[in-house]
């Protein structure tokens, strides 16, 4: 098995944080593939390394060892503007905590990438405003996050993840600062966007609701992967076409 | 430096260091019971080292101003103060003839008085030498150097008196008495080295009106004393008074008091008090008893007295008791001859309205001495410090704005300090920390800043004070090269300057913490938004009560103290007496009544009547009673306010008024559109439509609002109305409502009150409406691609936060604004010396030369010279200035008072082409017929500018004693001829005079009055020489060429010559240096502006970490998120720039447009390449600063950002 075979390849991936005097062993050897298309959740214990992978995965972090392919690339080997130019072009986040920039208007903090990426401002504005719409807040878009709940403004943060139309759907914990009945939302709306636009997102979460709507729920418990969760692949959506 | 702001600074050092004193010892009580929150507060010092030096730095500014004026202050004073010291030995007392004068130049009188003088005084101890001698002046030539000196200055002293003054000491050390001198031979002192290359063996010689005589050099004495420190030549009495053939005559005498030359100026009231009884004239003396003891006049004496302290209240009734006497007793004649009961005399003669007595009592009191006393060196060791204390003052003043800017910044410091700890200070809250505990952890931690800063400051300050003396060496050095100022700086100065600036920034650290204090703790411990909750105001009844509790607060202490004593609580009840006793100081207790009345009061100031009601009230006393324009101005901006709020209050609870601010501020534009038409003022013009767009589109978007109003959009309209409207309030020029209220006086606090006002307004209008320049620069860059995300968060962000961004362009507003101001005026002022002619009246030469050797006929002599051919001039005129004494022929006061005149001759009226500010009815319209009709009748005469009562301070000393012109005023079109009286005093001669022009404000005539020397000749018992020539020079002749010639050729007239041009070029040119000074030292403000964006965006780095990682996780790359970070602070900084360009070119467009009428030639243009400078060195210290942060903001690392909480 190689980097070519999956949109996401991680092969024994090696994490430590040094705090002061302390270190942390925070991934241990992780090994995980995922397929372009899919939505993997990651679920695991506080403190078992799930963001910690989440960010290392996405180039955001670095690694000790290990290799880690994101469509057929070796991210960790690009400098860091083309990895920030790639990140912009073809990958969105979404924060458990919205980070929504509080200055800027939904519709502003929606075209960030699009503005990122060199997209003209007219064209960035107008496929931010479709992309609000697409997520229900269209009569939202010149609001600023702090007028918005929590629900919204979690939606804003998808239409941010997906207006670029990446590749990859980074999210971390994206429902848990939600109550249930947003949750619910939340994750109906990332399962129609996963099944109409066939984009691969891998979900970090606690929430074991929001971990059984994924095609496959990925286990970790103190840096390691104990389930990979390739035995029971749950197809609730389009995985591949 | 003696005194400030006429405080004397030891009085100044000995409060400021009680108040310093006091802040320490509360501070040091409070840390020592609450160490815990001592702790607190300290150890945020070392956390953030970057931040704790830009902090120090930024307060440091106040005690860099205030040190570096008084070092300005002390230098100033302990030059002039050791010049004169040194000048005048041991000088200390100049007695001259009063009158008597048998030619121009001074009256002589018999040696013989000088010995009655020397018996009468033998008994008298404070005189320790006195010595008579001859003082001349005469112009010189070395033969064997052919260098020549026009007016070298002869003094010859009878050797046998020369006790008490020292020695005449040669270079090389040795004493050389005055009697050891051979037939012929003078004493040289240094100056006279240099100026002639005197050496021993030289033969001086000297020109006198009847040939000449030489005069060999025998030996070169230092300088000082009786030699002078201007070229001097020495010799016996004898052998001047044979040289001027004045045998057995003298015209000065020298007195030395007992004493070092320093300590003697100590006696120096007492021994002329002693000399003006002693020449006090018995026969006037009785003169003045007769007229003085009248029970009218006395009565009004002693009602003079009412009003007086001290020796001279004791002085006149001591007067009082000797005038009712029967005999003219040596009491008498001693309070008579005291200046200080001269003064208090002459006021009671003037406030009774006694005009007959009044000029009577003048004139004998101008008789009553033989002799004039001249106090020489306490004359001098005064003027330093006169000269000290308005330098320092001027220093103070124009750092005024920075130190205003400084206050700001501390304010903004602290607040952000608080915004970053405000989570631990919640929770500090939460578990039971009181108010009072956070407003003293930032106290301590302040404290420890304002300690070290201050520290910096004054030494900053001594630097800034070297710089600036270094600078004004330099400056000078061009024009003068005898007198250099030595950098001085007393221990006094330096106390005073570290107390100031200390307590300036505890005051604002303390009110910083009282406000950071007062958090909501909830927001703060879960770290939500701050929001704007209206403050409990309190009920009607509970603000009341807090006002009678005010009132009554040490009686309260006091049960409070009696409560504690008998609960056995005996700390608590040390502290409530301590308390009472404190309040009983009175002004603690009058302070804690104006805040409660303030907090009874202030819920009607924001509901907006009573700020109304306030700003009425100031109109009306501005308007009215005081005659002022500072409360005036201030008034309508309080009328704006009052109005903005009441309308805001009206809004919330009716909201279909939402359109009423529109269309109020449509009307105004309207009116004022209107107005301008009609009175013809661009200003007005420009600004009506302004307005009138604004308004109408609040108008708009209250009408379209007005279904859906939210508070922030009520606030939004009820503000931008406030700031627009004060700011075309405040830009308006300053003669616009002069139609209706007539002429407001004003002075430079005007200057201050309007950049403040201007300022706050612009800024508070465009932190209003942020979102507007937000989308317009959103706009503006849409086309701009790749930089497009850096410039959109660059400027979401300071426009998200109002309040610091507000107050960062305040600050750089402000000191761009007095920068420019400077700048311009300073411009403006410059360019009005730009056309000589109108400034010299058309001359190109002058040449002075000395009155001992005049020159008789200048056209013949001019003929005699064979390198000047008679085409060479135009125009040749010869003037002598002297100084009289004058008074109006109609004014309210009889009294004589210093004037000057320049009694000119006909070639002189003939020629000249000075132009006149004013002309009098019936002797116009134009320059010529004035000079013509001053040709024709001699006793007509043209004053100079500011010989006009309301013309402003001529040059720094002038004083109430000069004489001035009343019923006319500068602004007037025409005058109506004044007659005026000149007293030549000497002779007792008087002329009648009548004033029918004023000269324009920049001719350099020199003298008060330019008179027909005609008038002058007829009036006068002897001959008054010609002492000043003025050439013009036909065109194509070399004017330098032919000063050189002229000098040369009247060399035995003492001949010294300059040419005008180069005079005023070289005005121009120290005037231009000077106030580069001046706008270098006020751009220190800079400082401040820099250091506050510095702290803002290190602050912003730690704010913004998230949301760098999550720009960082988007795609920014970390060169974006730097160049973000500049960008912001280039947008804050070229903003507040932007903001100070242009009202400060407004103000000064308007302040030139106001001086226009009086100042021909004055002309609105921006020196561009000076602001450039400015803009360039405010843009570049900015972004040094800020690129610190930036790199930090670039480094974050996205994962570790994001994990961050």
């Amino acid at each position: 098995m190689n980097g070519n075979d999956y949109i996401i390849s991680a092969n024994q991936v090696f994490k430590t944080y040094t705090t002061g005097r302390v270190h942390v062993q925070a991934l241990r050897g992780i090994d995980l593939h995922v397929q372009k298309g899919e939505m993997v959740a990651i679920m695991g214990p506080s403190g078992c390394g799930k963001t910690t992978l989440l960010n290392c995965l996405s180039g955001l972090d670095s690694t000790d060892s290990g290799e880690i392919f994101v469509e057929s690339m070796q991210l960790h080997q690009l400098p860091d503007d083309e990895r920030s130019d790639y990140r912009a072009q073809r990958m969105g986040f979404i924060f458990q905590l919205y980070n929504l920039l509080p200055v800027l208007t939904s519709v502003e903090n929606v075209e960030m990438p699009l503005l990122v990426s060199g997209v003209g401002s007219q064209e960035a504005r107008q496929r931010s405003l479709e992309m609000l719409a697409q997520v229900g807040l269209a009569d939202w878009a010149q609001h600023l996050p702090a007028e918005l709940s929590g629900g919204q403004r979690q939606r804003v943060t998808i239409a941010r993840a997906l207006v670029n139309d990446p590749a990859i759907i980074w999210a971390d914990e994206p429902t848990g600062d939600l109550d249930s009945e947003s949750t619910q939302d939340i994750m109906d709306l990332l399962l129609s966007l996963n099944r109409e636009n066939s984009q691969t997102f891998v979900l970090v979460t606690h929430s074991q609701e929001v971990g059984e709507m994924a095609h496959r729920i990925v286990r970790m418990r103190d840096g390691q992967v104990v389930d990979d969760g390739l035995g029971s692949v749950r197809r609730t959506g389009p995985m591949r076409p | 430096m003696q005194e400030l702001f006429g405080l004397s600074m030891t009085l100044l050092m000995a409060i400021l260091l009680a108040i310093f004193l006091g802040i320490m010892a509360v501070v040091g009580f409070l840390a020592w019971r609450h160490r815990i929150m001592l702790r607190l507060g300290l150890r945020n010092i070392p956390r953030r080292p970057a931040q704790t030096v830009l902090i120090v730095v930024g307060s440091m500014l106040s005690a860099v101003i205030i040190t570096a004026s008084f070092a300005t202050g002390d230098t100033i004073s302990s030059s002039i103060r050791n010049a004169s010291v040194e000048g005048l030995g041991t000088v200390d007392e100049i007695l001259t003839p009063a009158r008597g004068a048998e030619d121009f130049r001074s009256a002589y009188i018999d040696s013989s008085r000088f010995d009655r003088l020397q018996q009468e005084l033998a008994g008298f101890d404070d005189i320790d030498g006195m010595t008579p001698y001859i003082s001349e002046t005469a112009p010189t030539l070395n033969l064997r150097a052919s260098l020549s000196e026009g007016q070298a200055r002869i003094v010859a002293p009878d050797p046998d008196t020369l006790q008490g003054f020292g020695q005449f000491t040669l270079l090389s050390g040795q004493a050389y008495p005055l009697d050891s001198l051979p037939p012929g031979g003078v004493l040289v002192n240094e100056e006279t080295v240099d100026d002639l290359d005197a050496q021993v063996g030289d033969t001086l010689r000297l020109f006198l009106q009847e040939g000449f005589v030489d005069l060999r050099v025998e030996g070169v004495v230092q300088n000082g004393g009786l030699a002078g420190v201007n070229p001097t030549i020495l010799m016996p009495l004898g052998a001047a008074q044979s040289i001027y053939g004045k045998e057995g005559r003298i015209n000065t005498i020298a007195i030395s008091n007992r004493g070092g030359n320093v300590s003697g100026v100590d006696l120096s009231h007492d021994v002329a008090t002693t000399l003006r009884i002693h020449f006090a004239d018995p026969q006037v003396v009785e003169e003045l008893k007769l007229l003085l003891s009248t029970p009218e006049i006395l009565t009004l004496i002693e009602g003079q007295e009412a009003g007086l302290t001290g020796d001279q209240k004791e002085e006149l009734g001591i007067l009082r008791q000797e005038l009712v006497r029967p005999e003219v007793s040596n009491e008498l004649i001693r309070v008579i001859s005291d200046e200080d009961v001269r003064s208090g005399v002459m006021d009671a003669l003037a406030d009774g309205g006694l005009t007959q007595a009044e000029d009577e009592a003048d004139t004998l009191f101008r008789n009553l001495s033989e002799m004039n006393v001249f106090e020489a060196k306490r004359f001098f060791l005064d003027l330093s410090d006169q000269a000290a204390s308005g330098v320092t003052a001027l220093f103070i003043l124009l750092g005024l704005f920075s130190v205003g800017v400084g206050v700001l910044l501390v304010f903004l410091i602290f607040v952000m300090l608080a915004a970053a700890r405000r989570t631990e200070m919640g929770m500090a809250r939460a578990v039971g920390a009181k108010r009072s505990h956070l407003v003293q952890m930032f106290i301590f931690e302040g404290t420890a800043y304002n300690l070290v800063s201050a520290a910096l400051g004054v030494t900053v300050g001594l630097g800034v004070g070297y710089l600036i003396v270094a600078a004004t060496n330099q400056i000078l050095g061009g024009t003068s090269d005898e007198f250099e100022f030595a950098f001085t700086f007393e221990l006094r100065s330096a106390i005073v300057a570290y107390c100031l600036g200390m307590i300036i920034t505890f005051a604002t650290v303390a009110v910083s913490a009282y406000r950071v204090s007062r958090m909501n703790i909830v927001e703060a411990v879960r770290g939500l938004p701050e929001t704007v909750t209206a403050t409990s105001e309190g009920t009607l009844s509970e603000r009341l009560l807090g006002v009678v509790k005010a009132a009554v607060r040490p009686i309260l202490f006091l049960f409070a103290a009696i409560k504690d004593l008998l609960g056995g609580r005996f700390l608590g009840t040390l502290r409530y007496l301590a308390g009472a006793a404190i309040w009983l100081l009175i002004l603690p207790w009058l302070a804690d009544v104006a805040v409660a009345l303030v907090r009874f009061a202030w819920p009607y100031v924001l509901r907006g009547w009573l700020t109304i009601i306030l700003g009425m009230l100031l109109i009306l006393g501005g308007a009215g009673p005081w005659n002022q324009a500072a409360p005036f101005v201030i008034g309508a901006t309080f009328v704006i306010i009052g109005a903005g709020l009441l309308l805001r209050h009206a809004i919330f609870r009716w909201s279909s008024l939402a359109t009423l601010p529109g269309l109020l501020t449509l009307t105004g534009g309207g009116v004022l559109l209107i107005y301008g038409i009609a009175i013809g003022s661009l200003t007005d013009v420009l600004i009506g439509p302004v307005l009138i767009a604004i308004g109408a589109a609040m108008f708009l978007t209250g009408w379209s609002n007005s279904g859906n109003l939210r508070p922030e959009f009520i606030d939004r309209l009820a503000f931008t109305f406030i700031g627009i409207l004060n700011l075309a309030w405040w830009v308006l020029p300053f003669d616009t409502l002069e139609p209706v209220i007539g002429t407001l006086d004003s002075d430079i606090e005007m200057f201050f009150v309007s950049g403040v006002a201007m300022v706050a307004a612009a800024v508070w209008s465009l932190m209003y409406n942020a979102d507007l320049l937000l989308k317009a620069l959103t706009f503006l860059t849409s086309g701009i691609g790749k930089l497009r995300p850096v410039l959109v968060i660059a400027v979401a962000y300071p426009m998200s936060a109002k309040f610091r961004t507000g107050l960062t362009l305040a600050m750089f507003g402000l000191v761009i604004f007095t920068l420019i101001v400077m700048s311009v005026l300073t411009d403006a002022f410059g360019n009005t010396l730009a056309d000589t002619d109108s400034v010299t009246g058309h001359w190109d030469v002058e040449m002075q030369v000395n009155p001992s050797n005049p020159i008789h006929d200048i056209e013949s002599s001019l003929a005699d010279v064979t390198q000047l051919p008679p085409s060479t001039f135009d125009a040749v005129g010869g003037f002598v200035t002297a100084p009289v004494a004058a008074r109006q022929a109609d004014a309210d006061s009889p009294r004589w008072k210093n004037f000057s005149i320049q009694a000119v001759d006909a070639a002189y009226l003939d020629a000249t082409e000075y132009d006149l500010h004013l002309i009098a009815e019936g002797y116009g319209p134009t320059e010529e017929d004035v000079w013509q009709a001053l040709r024709d009748n001699p006793n007509l005469a043209v004053v100079r500018y500011f010989a006009v009562g309301d013309s402003g301070q001529e040059e720094f000393g002038a004083s109430s004693s000069s004489f001035r012109l009343e019923g006319v005023s500068i602004e007037d079109e025409t005058i109506s001829p004044i007659d005026v009286q000149v007293l030549e005093t000497q002779t007792n001669t008087q002329v009648n005079y009548t004033v029918i022009g004023v000269l324009n404000l920049v001719a350099d005539s020199e003298a008060s009055m330019i008179v027909n020397k005609q008038s002058v000749d007829e009036a006068l018992p002897f001959p008054v020489p010609v002492t000043t020539y003025r050439f013009r020079t036909a065109p194509e002749v070399d004017v330098k060429q032919t000063s050189r010639t002229l000098e040369s050729s009247f060399l035995e007239h003492g001949a010294e010559t300059v040419t005008l041009k180069e005079v005023i070029d070289e005005e121009v040119a120290v005037n231009n240096a000077f106030n580069n000074l001046l706008v270098g030292f006020m751009g220190m403000g800079l400082i401040v502006g820099v250091a506050a964006l510095g702290v803002i965006s290190l602050r912003a780095v730690v704010e913004r970490r998230q949301h760098i990682g999550m720009l960082r996780a988007l795609g920014y790359r970390q060169g974006m998120i730097q160049l973000s970070f500049l960008v912001e602070a280039s947008f804050v900084s070229l903003l507040g720039v932007g903001i100070g360009v242009a009202l400060g070119a407004i103000l000064s467009f308007n302040l030139v447009e106001g001086f226009q009428d009086q100042i021909p030639g004055l002309k609105f243009s921006m020196p561009w390449l000076q602001i450039g400078i400015i803009i360039a060195i405010a843009y570049i210290f900015a972004m040094i600063t800020t690129y610190l942060p930036a790199r930090q903001a670039g480094r974050i690392h996205p994962a570790e950002a994001l994990r961050y909480e």
